[in-house]
């Protein structure tokens, strides 16, 4: 079952294409790792599929919707953790809980907090404001309160970015649990975390998706040794 | 509803911020206790007058923390998240709006309580004037979110900063414009700060007679022109902040 179809994804900037053309298909379940140099177009992607900014041209279609006809619905069942902490600062880590579960107008708040409290260990933060949180706890945070209305489709935007190794590593637990119940599409610049974390890998540069598939799978058609190296060759059309 | 739980979310992010409140109450009930010290023998030092003039004052403030909250809110990542939900921008806007009218409310009810004890002459008018300048209030949080859609949050300090100016020169609330006239007198009529101040003391005096029909009309417009501006401009940036 297809979760993400897109069909000629094209997003202009004036004179400047971002996104040329994408055709991608994520199935139900799987995890999507998008990867590329900066402005290769990946965020411009992740944003049109999450219905923050409009195409140019072409279709999305998530859970058999079009995102030009049901935008509204699209949004009740995904979610995003961008890629800065996109928490409330003044208010504590139960408010920011309790503020999304109400604009996600989830029935039984108190039931799907309680549970999240629960799953990523919140208890000791859970009365502090979110601004004197450490960033990893503010990740944490904010990708707790990203599977507040148990999204079918969730996108997580360089989740471990300026975190230390402990917090990264905490953090990749917490994807991996993730993996198989929901759809996830990640984007990050750590090719450990894209090789350790996902099921396939797309690489986009110039704004078009020139290589997809598993990271073995992408080594091996490289002729590569690891898959940084083979990354390396995709992006930059095997001059480095 | 959606707009509820964001105007409540609004609310304890601008009651947790020390420096609003300070700004938004101490400080137009400290200018309203020691102008009375001074004994100033003009009719706008009058408490009667003076009063209304505080209460547009701290309005000026409304406007510049409105504008801060929501350039904050821009240029973090707050807004991204909440643009992927199911928000429509009606609840955007008017979940800004309802959030500070409380805010508003508590102003009024502290001016007037320390205006009551201070002297002024308890009337019914009173509740009125709370009334009125609520709705006056709307123009400013509208300018405010304007101002915040527009401009960065270092931004908002300076336009912030010009309107309160423009709040103490033009609405009449320190001196007469007719003390100085000409181009000023002008600007003074062009702008919607004295209109707004002759309203709010017309409401609480129950007389009407330094309000011209040019100022109702110039209100009007502001007000309308401004609400759609920031409807229009929150919208846009909202889009445009995240290509």
């Amino acid at each position: 079952m297809i979760a993400i179809e897109t069909k000629k994804l094209t997003k202009r900037f004036k004179d400047k294409i971002a996104v040329n053309g994408i055709d991608l298909k994520i199935k139900q379940g799987e995890l999507f790792a998008l990867l590329g140099v900066n402005g290769a177009g990946k965020t411009t992607t992740i944003k049109m599929l999450s219905g923050l900014i409009l195409p140019t041209s072409g279709d999305i279609i998530i859970e058999n919707m079009n995102m030009n006809k049901d935008i509204f619905k699209i949004k009740e069942i995904l979610n995003v953790s961008p890629q800065e902490t996109a928490i409330a600062q003044n208010l504590t880590v139960k408010e920011n809980l309790e503020f999304m579960a109400g604009v996600y107008q989830i029935k039984d708040k108190e039931k799907k907090i309680n549970e999240l409290i629960k799953e990523f260990k919140l208890d000791e933060v859970l009365n502090k404001k979110a601004k004197t949180l450490s960033g990893g706890w503010q990740r944490k945070v904010s990708i707790a309160i990203s599977l507040i209305n148990d999204p079918k489709i969730l996108f997580l935007d360089e989740p471990t970015l300026g975190l230390d190794v402990i917090a990264r590593k905490e953090l990749w637990k917490v994807i991996n649990s993730l993996k198989g119940k929901i759809t996830i599409i990640l984007t990050t610049h750590y090719m450990e975390e894209a090789e350790s974390l996902s099921d396939r890998i797309g690489i986009m540069a110039n704004g078009n998706l020139i290589d997809i598939g598993t990271s073995e799978e992408l080594i091996k058609k490289t002729k590569t040794k690891n898959f940084e190296d083979a990354f390396v060759s995709i992006a930059t059309g095997g001059e480095l | 509803m959606r707009m509820i739980n964001f105007a409540r979310r609004n609310f304890k992010e601008l009651i947790r911020d020390p420096l609003s409140l300070v700004f938004e109450i101490a400080l137009p009930l400290f200018l309203l206790f020691i102008f009375q010290q001074f004994n100033i023998d003009a009719d706008n030092y009058k408490l009667e007058n003076f009063t209304p003039s505080i209460i547009l004052f701290g309005f000026s403030f409304i406007t510049l923390f409105t504008a801060t909250l929501i350039a904050k809110d821009r240029t973090s990542s707050f807004l991204i998240r909440l643009g992927t939900s199911p928000m429509k921008s009606s609840d955007y806007i008017l979940g800004y709006i309802l959030s500070i009218l409380p805010i508003v409310l508590i102003q009024n009810v502290l001016f007037f309580l320390t205006a009551i004890i201070m002297g002024l002459e308890f009337t019914i008018n009173i509740v009125p004037t709370i009334l009125v300048s609520m709705i006056i209030s709307i123009f400013f949080i509208s300018l405010g979110i304007l101002i915040g859609s527009l401009v960065s949050e270092k931004g908002t300090g300076g336009l912030g900063s010009i309107v309160v100016q423009l709040v103490c020169f033009t609405s009449g609330m320190y001196f007469p414009k007719d003390l100085i006239g000409g181009v000023f007198e002008i600007i003074c009529k062009s702008l919607p700060f004295e209109a707004c101040l002759n309203i709010i003391q017309g409401t609480l005096h129950n007389d009407f007679s330094n309000l011209s029909a040019m100022h109702i009309i110039v209100f009007f417009i502001y007000f309308i022109v401004v609400i759609l501006l920031s409807i229009i401009t929150f919208k846009k940036r909202m889009i445009s902040d995240n290509k």
